[in-house]
């Protein structure tokens, strides 16, 4: 197709401009360096949500009163914009090299093990033991930034707690009491029945399901409920991964029975990606949503900054604790998950990196961030603190929860546990049989965990 | 002479070349490596070679096989039938459409092509859910409602992807057009040719080489779409719309298994080659020496 | 849009290229079915995308397709400032404004042998090239993080903008040279006839010929790049330096909240840009889009 062309000569002005190019490239290699080699900076990272400023805010503040106690020292805040995953990908990048690893890092609860794991951060033990401050943290708090080693990595600056939202208005036409708190499971099922006979169109009970929601379904669904039979998903004292409880099939069969009799959203619905935003932006506020497994902060949504003002809701919806199976002891249930501070094995200046984590974890700062951000605090002296009881009228009861609460044995494995614990839920609200989704599992966390793995007992 | 002639001939593909080899290259190589290792970002500090184990574990895994062939099928309805088909015909119709219209449907066509991924997610989830316009209008109609991102995921997601994508197609088609000489077109019509005897036997052997460099870019631009169909169903329900790119992302990025992801990856280049050597075969287009 | 419309289409395409042949009836009917058929599409264009429109004016948008209310300018309100608009969207501008024509003068210079001179390497580089580009972007963003940082580069723009370009390279490689074959080759002979160099040939010959195909091709690149957000995201440290795809996450809140609304505004805002390139190239080009004529520029 294309004629040979042979005239050498003719090529000077190409040639020309090909080595323009060249050039071109050659010299805007010439970058400039934006590493943090400086010893008196202090490189925070974290994650940044939304547009709200809150937490802009908060941080500058504890950044002025750190660079004011610390003259010649400068926090350089470094938020990052972007989904979890991918806030996770740029982090552990920065972290691993020396040049470009930050001082302060934000990490989420889920993923510190793994982070741990890979040694990207430091343990901080040593800091711990002279830190009076420590003995204020809840004792199940202390647990979140603890690895598998038994030292400490992370502090936590809040967490979450999950437990039922329902409906007051509703309940009354249906003919149930306004302080509402089950004291077993079936007693939930008897009150979500009493709502599907008086209310026809409603979804009675939202309990999160499948694979299209994700961790909400492990989490404010599944493990909920596996929390509360007695059993659990990983033996910390042999360190393995428990297979084959009762436990988990009775879970899976009152998710099951949930589904099977109307009593929560059809499988079309909870299999739909955006379900969490469609219950809480439109379902719980219009009244067709009576009673729902959710999170500590779904309230977010309707204060006037949030993506659905709903100025009533706090007059049209009550809160209780998710019950045992049996309504054995300590009675309620509780999952927990949350953020905290963390130190990178690459950080240039540890020690004034620990000086800033401890003013983010001392009582005036946390209370701050408690009350500004909705967070349930991780300090007995903040939870108790009037001003973040009166910060939001669902403060006093989720943070009630902190003592009894549970975090994630999120360990490397975690996120793929935590998947097939989706699949085995999406399996039984398609129709599938409970004990083969319970044995699916099995031979699925088997395959994942290798011999860390044990029978129930 | 020969071999200096060469190398000048070469030299307006210095300034590429520079760039590919000094960006490109090495991080590919090393890319293809970490196909052939345990490697992870987090949750392990090691990094070991594992031979071809991460390809064994793929072939003999019932979900890779079956994200094969929701890949295909969305490849082949969305971008060879569906984008190179519409995009094909809004090339040719608006050669003869008025300038009001053509201006209107190409900013609305472009339209669809610039907006973020994930507003094109939400957009046909609004569309399509089970509350969407859609079944408005069927309900309006007397006919059954149905949610179409449960029940036809694939194509649901694929139709979501010709509407996104089409735009590229039609422009490169316009582009193609435009540089048909006329006058070959209307010595057909002189002799006596239908339109579609021009179309098949004239205007459509013309652009052969166009044909095939398109079906080749949206396939490989197909094979990798994520954003759209992980915004839309996150390759559910039931795994049905999970293609191979939510499958490695969920390999590499939720379970940390970079290598694995990695060597997923590859095998959807393998996809993507064998599309193009049909594509290349079919439409004859192997430069005779 | 089945293969079964195709035969009305060229019976309508016929008219204008031989006048002289159809009646003035039967082609005003082609071009009225033509129109007819071109609204249909946009048509079927325009229902999706009714929720952006609509959300973006809706002070309680949700993920449905919904009358506003209240319709409110709310949104952009809200989106437009600072640092989630205007300076993500500037740094967005120079950083693929200048990725794109890199992008187009290496392209064309590359295009250029590729598409005159015959090399059994060719078509395996070529192919090698561009599939490489197929890897996932993670995996390359590992190593390509270390190259940065080796060569001093991490946090800077012209390195991500170097690297931008990069990536568009081998797609716009292969646009170009396709659009570059169809230039007849005798026009080029006869202009070195005249004494012009190759270099000419390309500048005054070739290159005015196939203005559509490099609309095409700057237009492809440019969106790509736009849309680009983990490359940028990576390679820079400081927010300040971030384009405008990395905004998009401003809408996404701790918990997965969605704020569509915003989120819609925002979208509408941030397509303008890859709109005015288009309207821009459609327009500057004349024939380009217009289909018809370039030929004989």
């Amino acid at each position: 197709m294309a004629t040979q062309v042979d005239r050498p000569a003719r090529w000077r002005g190409m040639v020309a401009m090909a080595a323009a190019g060249v050039l071109a490239a050659g010299l805007t290699a010439c970058g400039s360096d934006s590493g943090d080699g400086d010893a008196n900076t202090i490189t925070v990272s974290y994650r940044q949500w939304g547009d709200s400023r809150i937490q802009e805010n908060y941080l500058t503040g504890v950044k002025t009163e750190f660079e004011k106690a610390n003259p010649g020292v400068t926090v350089q805040l470094e938020p990052v914009v972007a989904s979890e995953d991918d806030y996770f990908t740029k982090l552990q990048l920065q972290m691993r090299s020396p040049r470009t690893s930050p001082d302060v890092v934000y990490e989420d609860t889920f993923l510190i093990n793994s982070d741990i794991e890979a040694g990207y951060l430091r343990p901080l033990d040593d800091q711990l033991a002279d830190w009076p401050e420590w003995e204020r943290f809840t004792e199940t708090a202390k647990g979140a930034g603890k690895a598998l080693d038994g030292k400490t990595y992370g502090i936590p600056d809040g967490t979450d707690t999950r437990g039922l939202w329902y409906n007051k208005e509703l309940f009354a036409q249906a003919g149930l009491p306004a302080d509402w708190q089950p004291r077993t499971w079936d007693e939930v099922l008897t009150a979500a029945r009493a709502i599907k006979a008086a209310l026809p169109g409603v979804i009675p009970f939202n309990i999160y399901a499948g694979k299209a929601v994700g961790e909400s379904a492990s989490m404010q669904g599944f493990e909920m409920l596996l929390y509360g039979t007695g059993d659990t998903l990983y033996d910390d004292a042999s360190q393995k991964w428990v297979v084959g409880s009762k436990g988990f099939t009775d879970s899976l069969q009152f998710i099951k029975t949930v589904y099977d009799e109307g009593l929560g959203p059809s499988a079309q619905q909870v299999l739909d990606p955006n379900w969490n935003n469609t219950v809480n932006q439109q379902l719980l506020p219009q009244g067709k949503v009576v009673i729902s497994l959710d999170g500590s902060w779904i309230s977010q949504n309707w204060l006037d900054t949030g993506a659905a003002p709903w100025p009533q809701w706090s007059t049209v919806l009550g809160n209780a604790a998710w019950p045992t199976q049996q309504g054995q002891a300590p009675g309620r249930v509780s999952m927990s998950g949350g953020w905290t501070w963390a130190i990178p094995q690459n950080s240039d200046n540890p020690d004034m990196a620990w000086q800033l984590i401890a003013l983010l974890g001392d009582k005036d700062r946390q209370l701050r961030w408690a009350v500004d951000n909705v967070q349930i605090p991780v300090r007995d002296d903040v939870a108790t603190d009037p001003s973040y009881l009166q910060a939001n009228p669902t403060n006093e009861f989720f943070a009630s929860l902190v003592p009894i609460t549970t975090y994630r044995p999120a360990y490397a494995v975690y996120p793929r546990i935590s998947n097939e614990i989706q699949v085995a839920t999406e399996t039984v609200i398609t129709g599938g049989d409970v004990a083969a989704a319970a044995q699916a599992y099995d031979e699925q966390v088997r395959a994942i965990a290798g011999d860390a793995v044990q029978p129930a007992p | 002479m020969a071999a200096a002639g060469t190398l000048l001939r070469g030299l307006p593909l210095v300034p590429s070349v520079v760039l590919l080899v000094a960006f490109l290259a090495g991080p590919i190589l090393y890319c293809i490596y970490s196909a052939f290792t345990d490697m992870a970002l987090t949750g392990s500090s090691s990094t070991e070679f594992v031979g071809f184990d991460n390809f064994v574990r793929a072939f003999t895994s019932p979900a890779f096989g079956q994200s094969v062939v929701y890949t295909v099928i969305f490849t082949v309805v969305s971008a060879i039938i569906g984008q190179n088909v519409l995009g094909m015909l809004l090339a040719l119709l608006m050669r003869s459409g008025a300038k009001v219209v053509r201006a209107l449907v190409s900013a609305i066509v472009i339209g669809a092509w610039v907006l973020p991924e994930v507003v094109a997610g939400y957009l046909w989830v609004a569309f399509l859910g089970p509350d969407g316009s859609l079944n408005g209008w069927l309900i309006g109609l007397g006919l059954p409602t149905q949610n179409w991102l449960f029940t036809t995921p694939i194509l649901a997601v694929s139709l979501a992807n010709i509407w996104r994508g089409t735009a590229f197609s039609m422009l490169v088609y316009s582009a193609a057009l435009s540089e048909v000489p006329k006058e070959i077109e209307e010595a057909a019509v002189v002799d006596g040719a239908g339109p579609w005897r021009k179309l098949v036997s004239v205007t459509l052997p013309m652009l052969r080489r166009t044909i095939a460099t398109n079906l080749m870019l949206i396939t490989l631009q197909t094979l990798s779409v994520f954003g759209l169909i992980w915004t839309m169903t996150k390759g559910g329900p039931s795994d049905r719309s999970m293609t191979l790119p939510i499958y490695a992302y969920q390999q590499a990025f939720q379970f940390s298994d970079l290598g694995y992801g990695t060597a997923l990856a590859l095998v959807l280049l393998l996809i993507g080659g064998v599309f193009s050597v049909v594509y290349l075969r079919a439409l004859r287009l192997e430069e005779n020496p | 849009m089945t293969a079964t419309d195709l035969p009305s289409r060229p019976r309508a395409a016929k008219a204008p290229a031989a006048p002289t042949t159809a009646r003035p009836h039967r082609r005003w009917v082609g071009r009225s079915v033509v129109n007819a058929v071109l609204l249909v599409i946009a048509a079927g264009y325009v229902v999706p995308l009714l929720w952006v429109l609509l959300a973006a004016f809706n002070g309680t948008a949700g993920l449905g397709v919904d009358w506003p209310a209240p319709w409110t300018l709310d949104n952009f309100r809200a989106v437009l400032d600072e640092d989630t608009t205007y300076r993500p969207m500037w740094n967005g501008l120079v950083l693929c404004g200048s990725a794109t024509i890199i992008t187009m003068v290496c392209s064309v210079l590359a295009a250029y042998p590729l598409s005159r001179y015959r090399s059994r390497f060719k078509r395996p580089f070529l192919l090698t090239v561009l599939f490489s580009t197929g890897l996932p972007i993670t995996a390359i963003m590992v190593p390509v993080y270390g190259l940065f940082v080796q060569l001093n580069l991490i946090d800077t723009t012209s390195g991500t903008i170097l690297f931008m370009a990069t990536t568009a390279l081998p797609i716009a490689i292969w646009l170009a040279k396709n659009f570059m074959d169809a230039v007849p080759i005798e026009l080029e002979e006869a202009a070195w006839t005249d004494g012009a160099s190759p270099m000419k040939a390309l500048r005054h010959v070739v290159l005015p010929l196939m203005w559509p195909g490099l609309a095409v091709v700057a237009l492809y690149t440019f969106i790509g790049l736009w849309g680009n957000f983990f490359v940028p995201f990576i390679l820079l440290l400081s927010n300040d330096q971030l384009p405008a795809s990395v905004s998009i996450y401003t809408f996404f809140s701790q918990y997965g909240q969605v704020v569509y609304g915003e989120l819609a505004a925002y979208s509408l805002l941030y397509s303008l840009p890859a709109v005015l390139l288009y309207l821009l190239l459609s327009r500057r080009l004349g024939g380009a889009f217009t289909f018809g004529g370039a030929v004989k520029g």
